[in-house]
């Protein structure tokens, strides 16, 4: 017997999922996250989880994880304190990026604050030229007393970056032994090491992230290794990067920077095999969790994948999913603004004490709460009977809502929906109409614990006619998890001008890589059979500064391999930009290889139609309000684990599961497919 | 079917095909930077795109420069003017930039605009603009000396490249291979524009695309009359003056603003235009107030025409602030800057709490012009330098960013250094520049050079004599300044020379700040203090 285990750890609940290699089939467990420290309940789930379908840890023989980690703690500002030291004169750098202002019209928006404070940011004198010769050589005793100035400060990281570090990065690796013969307990980055590449801003921007997420992931995941031995696994942890791959957790811990997305791109990966599986190609991915929300749009069954981006206002390079997240879940807190309107968020009510009828002592009621009042959630308990729900408290609190609005505790409850429903809309039409996507061309998948609660009042808004509901949306991120390849990504930049006589170069360089990637393979434990490489180069006109990616093809590298890279950049050219510039130089920049590791993956089997008739699945029946029928109206409570393949109902119904509830409004049709995702539709 | 035919829109499909827009602008406005070869498009993206009705109104300006608004409202109105659009065809491209003849607000802004056709239909004009950095060292007395004026002609013709047009144009710049390769990254952004909005034609027809497009423009208007309204009714004056290298004697600039109901009224005095690069034509002068109003009035309004409706601009023809051929223009985004602080200036007495201090109130520039060693090639390179932004009622003012008309990138020093002979010594923030207040104004910014070879140098700055004002008490921020190394000839109207191993320092003023001084939060004192932005008191 061998167990794959995926886990999601998130704002409120950590997610397990679990998948028997023998059988193909996938159990699911949910327990209450342990935000000051989520590798307790990831231990504590996966614990619980294997227990419960009886595998030994020692059984399980691969282990995925998504964290939200590193992206927390780059959002609330609770990365360490940490030091830099640049070149002498542009220690401001960090802080000036491009000079360009944040809102071209909005004159009271802010740059997000340097993750640097200037106090803390240090130029030392060394100069390197742009063919990486020395101007100036390093000052070591200037980089020693900054590095114990810092360290009297009482920094945790330091980031290393001076100018052409990615050229020569003799200065950064000699400043990098100095920091840590004086400090060595500091983590500490050097540029050339997370992004190689020209721009000093924005590579000196991702060592400062890489810094000072750095002790942060580190610990964490020390940590969760630590536990997860003691409960006797042995596999290898891996952690999902920002791209939807996923490296070892050694990686990870050295360069927590390409992992800001990790937990949400698990979730795009998750939708991707939905995708294929239901035949749909244009989808919104909709995964609502308890405290924030992530949006992603995925065109002919694919993600944009963007190789640089501004992730809570700091340029990041690492490749990464285009993602797009709000501060509003299930916990968002309801209140009344200082101009008497309805807000819902970003405040949340976290894991612990959670919304009011967790009955954990809050008093300021949530989306939860309002969905418990109106009865669309379950009135008496949640978790399959596990989490005992308090209603009482639940209507408490949002009637002393309701009282300051003059509004019943019916109205307000639906209202605090409504805004809700409002948010998310938005977050939708960032990815959608603001890329000249239309969302009714999509259909919208709902994950995540609150997802199919909202989902159809969501694309109501939007005018979307489609919804589907996976199997299992509780836990969309963690399946994802098992459904995700191995992946790393290697990279040489060196300028060269395409022609006959870079064959023995590029030969030289592609196998380095190549080498790099072996090792990776090796250390990753990755069969010979499963392993794919894919070589590209990036190319461009000698004088611009943008480049396209072209394929490498296969085998040897030869007088033929520069001529069909040369055609294949002329094509992608033309097809871009609609010229070619006839008897210009092609300049060769970066040679990259991107190591897959194929890993047996959850396999999904299509089951027999059962015929349209679902009234075997409804278990009960309770008052709900659906305003737009009048008020409470007595509905049907379906249980998800008892549809069936070819089951279709009417709404309004309810359809509940362990980890999730699904609303489907009066007039919508939902119907069972052979996966068993639960397809909706509008009238 | 005739164009004008209009159809009623629902409101999604309104909203859905304006975001089209704004995502079609800014492809185009990626596809023009990543295809471009000059330091000044591909890094400091000191270009923009837009796409306007076949009348010649905005439909969309993508969020990159406000100025070049300037050079997009001129364009078309002068195309027409010249052109029959019954001779107009498919694939025909008109070049434009002379600022009298060819809509353009300043030589180097070399606008390419494309009409789209759908379905053998014009619709709709895809038009982008540039700024080659070229036409340097020639002086700025009058027009003729800035570079090459042209009007707007065809540089394709049923998609056939002009190539004798293309010819001259080429011999008159100083790097025709960057000209050339920017000419064609602004072929390419129009080209995505063109295809683009086909497509949206194709999905939503014809008409419903240019109803939205008209919808949207009634919905600006909408939204600046409702603006202007939450402003309170009166007459506001404000004076400022404006420095400058070529000048010995500040010039005073004024502004009346009324405002009554849903519309605002703007008078602007100035000096008789000049024989110096710092003269506005209108149509700067329109882009100016409209992004200054917008700012007050609603930001979020969008970059649409209809936004101008309730706005009616004066200014004496022949004055610097609008002046007529043959004024040079090539520095007009300066005064430009000046207008911006006149507005907020004087929306200050009606809605303190909306505007902010004087900014930088300048777009510090440095044109570097040589041959370079070795190959003996013409070289230019174009740098603008941020500054301070003022102080706001609540919060300090943004430290070392490009403010109000402009928002370019800076170029790296790693893209910098290996394309001219230039080394940058430093670039930072500079200690004590922002005005103090309740709210601090913003930094200015410090950028060293050293001269690798020798090269021909101008420079242009303003509140050399002046210094960007406070608001409700707060202090000025610190004023602009050259420092040279030892040894550099005498700088005149900002042209000069600096030979190997010779140094420039550009100082750009930093920002106004807001409230009295004594009222600042000591915690924030104590912070800027500790890191080194303010002298301890």
């Amino acid at each position: 017997m061998a167990w794959r285990i995926g886990i999601d750890s998130g704002g409120t609940f950590t997610d397990v999922c679990l998948f028997d290699d023998t059988t193909g089939d996938v159990s699911v467990w949910k327990v209450p996250s342990t935000p000051d420290d989520p590798s307790r309940a990831i231990a504590k789930g996966t614990q619980e989880g294997t227990q419960r379908v009886g595998a030994e840890p020692s059984e399980v023989a691969y282990f995925g994880h998504g964290t939200t980690v590193g992206t927390n703690a780059l959002i609330q500002h609770r990365g360490v304190k940490t030091g830099l030291i640049t070149t002498e004169g542009f220690r401001d750098l960090i802080e000036i990026g491009r000079q360009k202002r944040p809102d071209l019209y909005d004159l009271q928006v802010d740059k997000a604050p340097p993750l640097v404070t200037r106090d803390l940011r240090f130029g030392v004198s060394e100069r390197l030229r742009h063919d990486g010769s020395v101007e100036i050589a390093l000052d070591e005793d200037g980089v020693r007393s900054a590095a114990r100035a810092l360290k009297a400060a009482g920094v945790k990281a330091v980031a290393i970056g001076f100018l052409y570090g990615f050229v020569n990065p003799a200065h950064e690796q000699a400043a990098k032994r100095i920091v840590l013969e004086e400090f060595p307990e500091a983590f500490v980055c050097a540029s050339h090491e997370v992004a190689p590449e020209f721009r000093e801003y924005e590579r000196i921007s991702t060592a400062a992230v890489n810094s000072y997420l750095g002790p942060v992931m580190h610990n964490y995941i020390r940590r969760l290794a630590d536990r997860l031995k003691e409960l006797g696994l042995t596999t290898t942890p891996h952690l999902t990067q920002s791209n939807g791959g996923v490296i070892g957790f050694d990686m990870a811990a050295r360069l927590p920077v390409r992992t800001v997305l990790s937990g949400p791109s698990t979730g795009v990966v998750a939708a991707q095999a939905i995708g294929a599986m239901t035949g749909i190609a244009n989808l919104i991915t909709f995964d609502m969790g308890g405290t924030s929300s992530d949006v992603a749009l995925l065109r002919n069954g694919e993600a944009k994948l963007a190789s640089e981006a501004t992730v809570h206002g700091y340029p990041i390079k690492a490749p990464m999913l285009d993602i797009h997240t709000v501060g509003a879940g299930g916990g968002s807190l309801a209140a009344i603004d200082s101009g008497g309107l309805l807000k819902v968020g970003p405040r949340s009510a976290g894991a612990d004490p959670g919304p009011v009828c967790y009955g954990r002592g809050s008093t300021e009621p949530a989306v939860t709460d309002a969905n418990v009042v109106l009865q669309t959630l379950n009135p008496t308990h949640l978790l399959g009977g596990r989490m005992p729900i308090r209603q009482d408290l639940s209507k408490e609190a949002i009637g002393r809502l309701a009282g300051t609005i003059g509004l019943d505790v019916m109205a307000t409850a639906q209202g605090i929906i409504s805004v809700v429903t409002a948010n998310m809309a938005k977050a939708i039409r960032v990815i959608s109409v603001q890329r000249g996507h239309d969302p009714r061309d999509y259909a919208l998948v709902a994950f995540g614990g609150a997802g199919p609660l909202h989902a159809a009042r969501l694309a109501k808004e939007l005018e979307m006619k489609r919804i589907v509901v996976p199997r299992n949306p509780g836990i969309g991120c963690a399946l994802g998890l098992l459904l995700t390849d191995l992946r790393a990504n290697f990279a040489t930049t060196r300028l060269a001008t395409l022609g006959e006589g870079l064959v023995g170069d590029m030969a030289e360089i592609f196998s380095g890589l190549e080498e790099q990637a072996e090792h990776w393979f090796a250390e990753e434990k990755v069969a010979p059979a499963d392993r794919k490489l894919r070589r590209t180069a990036d190319l461009r006109y000698h004088g611009q500064n943008y480049e396209l990616s072209i394929d490498v093809p296969e085998g040897q590298i030869t007088s033929a391999t520069i001529a069909a890279l040369g055609q294949g950049f002329a094509e992608a050219h033309k097809r871009l930009y609609g010229f070619v510039a006839e008897g210009e130089a092609v300049q060769l920049v970066t040679y990259r290889a991107e190591a897959i590791g194929f890993v047996p993956k959850a396999q999904f089997r299509p089951q027999p139609d059962a015929g349209p008739d679902a009234s075997g699945a409804i278990t009960g029946r309770r008052e709900v309000w659906f305003p737009e029928a009048g008020g409470f109206v007595d509905t049907p409570i379906y249980d998800r684990e008892k549809l069936k393949c070819g089951n279709r109902f009417s709404g309004p119904a309810i359809v509940e599961q362990m980890d999730a509830t699904t609303v489907v409004l009066p007039g919508m049709v939902a119907t069972v497919e052979p996966y068993l995702n639960l397809i909706l539709e509008m009238p | 079917m005739t164009i004008n035919a209009t159809v009623t829109v629902d409101p999604i499909t309104v909203e859905v095909i304006g975001s089209s827009f704004a995502s079609i602008t800014e492809e185009m406005g990626e596809a023009l930077v990543r295809a471009s070869y000059s330091t000044n498009i591909k890094e400091r993206r000191d270009c923009s795109t837009a796409l306007f009705d076949i009348e010649g109104n905005t439909l969309c300006q993508a969020e990159h420069i406000p100025m070049h608004l300037g050079s997009f409202i001129g364009i078309i109105p002068h195309i027409l003017k010249r052109h029959p659009v019954a001779e107009m065809k498919p694939g025909d491209v008109f070049i434009g930039n002379d600022a009298y003849e060819g809509g353009g607000t300043h030589l180097p802004d070399i606008v390419l605009a494309e009409p789209i056709f759908h379905d053998g239909v014009m619709v709709s004009w895809a038009v982008n603009t540039a700024h080659h950095a070229d036409f340097a060292d020639r002086g700025h007395a009058h027009i003729y000396q800035e570079g090459l004026r042209i009007p707007p002609i065809r540089l394709y013709d049923g998609g056939v490249l002009m190539k004798d047009v293309q010819e001259v144009i080429l011999l008159n710049c100083q790097v025709p291979r960057e000209r050339l390769s920017d000419l064609r990254a602004q072929m390419a952004a129009n080209r995505l524009g063109v295809e683009r909005v086909r497509a949206l034609c194709d999905k939503y027809g014809r008409a419903t695309v240019l109803s939205a497009g008209r919808a949207l423009q009634d919905y600006a208007e909408r939204k600046m009359r409702a603006g202007i309204a939450s402003i309170p009714d009166g007459i506001y004056r404000f004076t400022d003056y404006f420095d400058n290298p070529e000048i010995d004697e500040p010039l005073e600039f004024s502004v009346e603003i009324t405002v009554a109901g849903e519309e605002m009224k703007l008078a602007f005095e100035s000096p008789p235009q000049a024989r110096a690069g710092f003269n506005m034509v209108y149509t700067a002068l329109l882009s100016t107030v409209y992004y200054a109003v917008k700012t007050v009035a609603d930001p979020t309004i969008p970059p649409n025409a209809g936004l101008a409706r309730p706005l009616t601009v004066t200014a004496r023809e022949g004055t610097v602030l609008n002046c007529k051929h043959p004024a040079a223009v090539n520095g007009r985004i300066a005064p430009c800057q000046r207008v911006v602080d006149l507005i907020h200036g004087a929306l200050a007495q009606a809605v303190p709490e909306r505007v902010i201090a004087a900014c930088s109130g300048v777009v510090a520039t440095a044109t570097f012009a040589g041959e370079m060693p070795g190959s003996g090639q013409l070289w230019v390179y174009l740098e603008t330098i941020g500054g301070g932004s003022g102080a706001r009622a609540t919060k300090d003012g943004l430290d070392g960013v490009h403010v109000h008309m402009t928002n370019t990138s800076n170029l790296p020093v790693e893209a910098l250094e290996v394309e001219y002979p230039l080394t940058l010594l430093r670039y930072e923030l500079i200690d004590n520049s922002g005005g103090r207040g309740r709210q601090r104004g913003g930094m200015g910014l410090r950028r060293v050079y050293r001269a690798e070879a020798h090269c021909r140098l101008n420079l242009d700055n303003s509140r050399l004599k002046s210094r960007p004002w406070g608001i409700a008490g707060g202090e000025s921020g610190q004023g602009a300044a050259f420092v040279f190394s030892e040894g550099v000839g005498p700088f005149v109207n900002g042209d000069g020379a600096l030979e190997p191993g010779q140094i420039v320092e550009i100082i750009t003023p930093g920002a106004g700040g807001y409230g009295p001084f004594a009222e600042r939060d000591p915690e924030a004192l104590a912070r800027d203090i500790a890191e080194g932005r303010m002298a301890a008191v």
